[in-house]
């Protein structure tokens, strides 16, 4: 460091010149690079890359039912929780789905960039909300990982984009964090009348992402440039209320704490694998 | 060097005509890190700072349009002369006239601060504005219908496209620019920061508060920002009508604890503590000699509060008023732009 400063002041006049000549020389030549790569058309793109990896298509289906009995479950429809026999209706349900892989028989992994989704009941076509998944790297998988929810690195990293947008309304302003789970609704045992369960928070001991993993269970998913696979799971919302919850005791939940990670636990609980389509 | 810079521009401009519009990546420093601060939180690799991003993001934080009913900016609550502190009110007024909870701080060295509001409860500079700006009792709009109202008037898409390349305005873009213009306010054009730099030859009084300061205050209030960044109990009051860090944390250990603030323009920013209630700097310093109230969750380090004396207190204020940065107060830089 010395050494360069007091080589750098013994520059004669001269040599500060031809320096500048050079820099002008290199200059000239990076703009020229840059003009040659910055303007060059879009067919040179596939020229160098001869051979693009096979991509095909995909669904994840999540299909909500209420109860053991798997009876239908739909926003704004009278249920009856099948432990409390609480009478309620929800009018809201929202989740996070992240991170998601893909995981075949060899042990390879296929990650999906950026993996961000919201899964809204109001999407809801017949039973299901479907997330589509494009780009997905051909292959058998034979079972597939997400997360409920956010990763702890993008709740502190500034804001984000697409669905993890603040303006999507799953997003604490005052206590910085995405809502991984939003659940709202009426019901008559509730104190005052309606439940509001907004569960997040992703710092331990009361962390309320879950991380999940799906085996196929002896079947692939198969995936390939001209098919739309899906992978149907099976959400069941009557879960939030288990293991003692109940909405007249909680009828309100709407921060980080130990009652978020309960209540998100029970939910990615009631999360199973169904089948396959492919 | 003016060659290079020249070539390079031509070179853009000839190159890349066809291409959609891209992003300015013109230098404009109006972020430096002065010699005597520590390495900065905020890295602005990730948002690079650009006069178009700044400006934009300076002219969104003096403009009533981001409250609901335009009714207050930014500016309103946090005031250049009062080195963006509120107009000396104990608590800030937000639309219709409704009080917010917690006194509004000084903005500046945020580019510093890991940890924002006196609770702590935000992790990050981007998204610190919207706190404000959905608050009922402050700005009160929600984001989407933000973004719809900027994106129907007739400036900002454009505005917007010259600062990040898309005329569509997004809550991502809204806060960066914002960033930029926040992240961008320093304070370090004290006295201190001048008797640091050898500069600056403080009074008889100063240099005596100065010791006492570093005797008494630095525990909490050290460093060349003047705060550990922790949050502590200072014994405001026996029992807690705002949890401060417990509310976030939800751990009753942290109940009553805030914010150790930094005391850069100290003297600029009354009155203090969390909600206000302190008008003076003798007012500070008589709670602190004579006023802690026990409780709980009470700093150990005040158990027995700071006995001072009046000529002490007296120098430790002569010493808090070289912390004020009145070049800051006059910055054009970080003014309202004229409309």
């Amino acid at each position: 460091m010395v050494d360069a400063t007091i080589a750098h002041f013994s520059y004669s006049h001269q040599q500060i010149r031809k320096m500048t000549i050079k820099t002008i020389k290199l200059a000239a030549m990076a703009i020229t690079i840059a003009f040659l790569s910055s303007c060059s058309d879009d067919d040179d793109k596939t020229d160098s890359n001869p051979a693009p990896e096979a991509k095909g298509n995909m669904f994840i289906k999540f299909q909500h039912v209420w109860g053991p009995a798997q009876a239908d479950f739909n926003l704004n429809t009278a249920l009856v929780h099948p432990g409390s026999g609480e009478e309620l209706q929800f009018t809201k349900l929202r989740y996070y789905i992240s991170n998601i892989q893909l995981q075949n028989a060899n042990g390879d992994t296929w990650i999906e960039e950026e993996s961000y989704h919201i899964v809204d009941a109001e999407n809801m076509a017949g039973e299901e909300v479907q997330l589509n998944l494009s780009d997905v790297s051909s292959g058998s998988y034979t079972g597939i990982s997400y997360m409920i929810g956010v990763d702890s690195l993008r709740n502190v990293s500034g804001v984000q984009e697409g669905a993890l947008d603040p303006a999507e309304n799953m997003f604490w302003s005052w206590n910085t964090g995405y809502i991984f789970i939003k659940a709202e609704g009426q019901s008559n045992a509730s104190p005052n009348g309606s439940f509001t369960y907004h569960l997040g928070g992703f710092e331990e001991p009361f962390a309320a992402n879950s991380s999940m993993f799906h085996d196929f269970q002896g079947a692939t998913l198969e995936i390939s440039p001209n098919d739309n696979p899906s992978v149907h799971l099976i959400v069941n919302p009557a879960r939030f209320w288990h293991g003692g919850f109940s909405t007249e005791q909680t009828p309100m939940v709407h921060m980080p704490g130990e009652m978020a990670s309960d209540l998100a636990s029970n939910f990615a609980g009631s999360f199973v694998f169904d089948h396959i389509h492919n | 060097m003016r060659i290079t810079v020249a070539l390079a521009l031509v070179a853009l401009l000839v190159s890349c005509q066809n291409d959609e519009r891209e992003p300015p990546t013109s230098e404009f420093s109006v972020f430096e890190v002065p010699a005597h601060f520590p390495d900065p939180v905020y890295d602005f690799d990730g948002n690079p700072i650009t006069e178009e991003g700044f400006n934009l993001g300076r002219k969104l934080f003096y403009d009533k349009r981001l409250s609901r009913g335009s009714q207050v900016s930014c500016g309103s609550c946090h005031a250049q002369v009062h080195a963006f502190a509120d107009h000396a009110v104990p608590l800030s007024v937000g639309v219709d006239g409704r009080e917010g909870k917690r006194n509004s701080p000084g903005l500046y060295n945020l580019a510093w601060t890991e940890a924002f509001m006196w609770d702590g409860g935000i992790n990050h500079i981007e998204v610190m504005p919207i706190a404000p700006i959905t608050d009922s009792a402050e700005m009160d709009i929600a984001l989407a219908d933000l973004l719809d109202y900027l994106q129907n008037e007739t400036e900002y898409p454009q505005e917007f496209g010259e600062a990040f390349g898309s005329t569509e305005i997004s809550t991502s873009n809204l806060l960066k620019a914002l960033a930029q213009f926040q992240g961008a306010i320093v304070s370090d054009g004290s006295r201190y920061d001048q008797y640091i730099k050898g500069l600056y030859i403080p009074t008889e009084a100063q240099l005596r508060g100065m010791a006492l300061f570093e005797a008494n205050c630095s525990g909490c209030h050290g460093g060349v920002l003047q705060t550990d960044f922790s949050y502590r109990n200072n014994g405001l009051d026996a029992d807690f009508t705002d949890l401060g860090r417990g509310r976030v944390t939800q751990n009753s250990a942290d109940n009553g604890k805030f914010r150790v603030p930094s005391l850069r323009n100290v003297a600029l920013t009354n009155p203090y503590m969390h909600d206000g209630r302190f008008f003076t700097l003798e007012q500070v310093l008589d709670h602190y000699s004579e006023g802690i109230v026990e409780s709980g969750t009470l700093d150990p380090a005040l158990t027995n509060g700071i006995p001072l004396t009046e000529n002490e207190k007296e120098d430790i204020i002569e010493f808090l008023y070289t912390l004020s940065d009145f070049e800051l107060l006059g910055d054009l830089r970080f003014s309202e732009p004229a409309k």
